[in-house]
């Protein structure tokens, strides 16, 4: 397959090849469907679709809910690898980037997996090789007997200098929130750097990498608010998006919930994202407003993916709605195996 | 006791005098032990139903909590951010004592903890997590209180059980035998008196003609 790598043509080439993908995911009603369908029956229904090869591959060895949830993971995690196989040139340096957060968490589960003693097939279950380690550098790491060996392994890859650095603080207090949060926020810098650093398509992928960033500091600002435990979150928030760590430091001591919201939509120019926070006024529980900033956060993500059709924006899009087609199919039969109304799995669906 | 083996003797009587008065001291004694223990048994037995009905309801959140969970993060997510936990609740046992019954007090380590304690990063997790684990950490210590308040309940039914047999045993076996035993000695002691005074009798008549 020939495909040019200068101009605008690699750009227009992936954004093609994502778009065309993009209108394969499943459309809205078809959940809607599905939220009346038995276990059984969403298992055909998702072998139908783009999954029937990872069904029909692990249908040996899982069965029922486990069959749909792995093979929906692994069908994630292929499809990610092809995305990152036809993107050319720079575009392949801000995927490859943005993957990353896919690496951390296999990580840090490995890191948390050795340090309980847990056998390597149970680790091997809950990891997802969707970012740039790949599943025979995951089974090396996984051989190895303790967090340090598997640290020392990372030797060469990007996590590598924050792993060590972390590692021994880590295993002496026998938590790794603390290089869990260390290593997000390097991830969200290194994002950052690269879109800063002046190569073609930066300014785009800057704008999405700051409404990332920004999001998810709102999202843990409320998770915070309603634990009330802490005095100090500036070493929670990441910075590099519209808000200081300081102002958000300040926003987390507001009392008043309508009021911090106030605050939050005064600062927030992005529509979607002000019309989710108007909606969030009153009390409602942490996982609504979850997924009102997550839905909110995808609309501003189409929007911006058309403003710049031909951008680092439509592929981005297209990996985000691809993840939360795989969260909504999961969502709907996990909901269905612990027997949830369709009401309470429709609320837990970003759509 | 059987009668035959009862020696009809005066000290025996009074042995066996000296051993009714003890069993019935013992007798009233027992009684009061088990209507206190049964008085303080009603008073646990509200908290109990208090604390199971609060166990079985915190029980029920935390599955609906997971339910939630396993649908939002899916098992991976779940079990990715379970594995962060590694510390086990400890637990210190003390005992204080009801009417003679050693009960436990049970004691232990903070369970609820803050979102930044619980060994999970805020960056990489979502507020569902919280969520469940904060419905978890609630019902781990519903269940230490349950713990506390079940063991005491039983423990103070299995005293008021081997009360109420000893209050029995001696309201229906040892003081009716050894009662029926000071009688027969009694009667035996009597009838021999009266035997000897016939007999003297007897003599004093024949050595008078």
């Amino acid at each position: 397959m020939a495909q040019a790598m200068s101009g605008p043509a690699p750009y227009i080439y992936v954004c093609t090849r994502t778009r065309v993908r993009k209108a394969k995911l499943l459309p809205p009603e078809e959940y809607a469907r599905m939220l009346n369908m038995s276990i059984h029956e969403i298992t055909r229904f998702i072998e139908e679709t783009e999954y029937k090869k990872e069904i029909d591959e692990l249908g040996t060895s899982f069965s029922g809910i486990d069959l749909i949830e792995t093979a929906l993971s692994w069908n994630l995690a292929k499809e990610y690898q092809n995305i990152l196989d036809i993107t050319p040139g720079t575009l392949k340096v801000f995927i490859k980037a943005y993957l990353r957060h896919w690496d951390i968490q296999n990580i840090l589960t490995l890191l948390r997996g050795k340090m309980q003693g847990l056998r390597p097939g149970k680790i091997k279950e809950v990891l997802i090789p969707a970012g740039s380690l790949d599943r025979v550098f995951l089974d090396r790491l996984l051989m190895e007997e303790t967090p340090e060996r598997v640290a020392e392994t990372l030797k060469g890859t990007d996590l590598y200098h924050i792993v060590n650095r972390e590692i021994s603080r880590a295993v002496e207090a026998g938590t790794f929130s603390h290089m869990e949060n260390e290593l997000y926020k390097e991830f969200y810098a290194g994002l950052l750097d690269i879109a800063r650093a002046g190569l073609k398509g930066g300014s785009q992928f800057l704008s999405f990498i700051q409404l990332d960033i920004d999001i998810t500091n709102i999202r843990n600002l409320f998770r915070l608010r309603a634990d009330q435990f802490v005095e100090n979150i500036r070493s929670m928030m990441i910075p590099g998006g519209s808000f200081s760590v300081d102002e958000l430091q300040q926003m987390y001591v507001i009392k008043d919930q309508n009021e911090f919201i106030e605050t939050l939509q005064k600062r927030m120019t992005v529509k979607p994202v002000q019309e989710a926070l108007e909606a969030m006024k009153g009390a409602r529980s942490g996982h609504e407003i979850d997924v009102g900033l997550t839905r909110s956060q995808l609309e501003q993500m189409e929007r911006m993916s058309k403003i710049n059709p031909f951008s680092v924006h439509p592929i981005l899009v297209y990996l985000e709605r691809k993840r939360y087609e795989v969260v909504n199919l999961r969502a709907i039969a996990r909901g269905k195996e612990s027997n949830l109304s369709a009401d309470r799995i429709r609320a837990c669906l970003v759509i | 006791m059987a009668l035959r083996d009862i020696k009809p003797t005066r000290s025996e009587l009074i042995g066996l005098k000296k051993r009714i008065a003890l069993s019935e001291r013992g007798y009233k004694i027992l009684k009061m032990k088990r209507d206190g223990l049964i008085l303080e048994f009603f008073k646990i037995l509200a908290q109990a139903k208090d604390s199971r009905g609060e166990l079985n309801r915190k029980y029920e959140q935390a599955v609906e909590k997971m339910a939630i969970a396993n649908t939002v993060e899916g098992a991976i997510g779940v079990k990715a951010a379970a594995f962060s936990v590694a510390e086990v609740p400890s637990i210190s046992l003390r005992s204080k004592n009801i009417m003679g019954v050693v009960v436990p007090e049970i004691e232990s380590s903070k369970v609820r903890k803050s979102l930044t304690d619980r060994g999970y990063g805020v960056l990489g997790t979502t507020s569902v997590i919280d969520d469940t684990a904060v419905a978890f950490e609630e019902l781990v210590e519903a269940i230490i209180q349950s713990a506390e308040i079940e063991t005491t309940m039983k423990k103070l039914i299995d005293e008021i059980e081997s009360t109420k047999r000893r209050v029995n045993a001696l309201e229906f076996k040892v003081i009716p035998e050894l009662t029926e035993a000071r009688d027969f000695i009694k009667m035996r002691l009597d009838e021999m008196e009266r035997e000897e005074l016939f007999r003297l009798k007897k003599i004093k008549a024949r050595s008078v003609a």
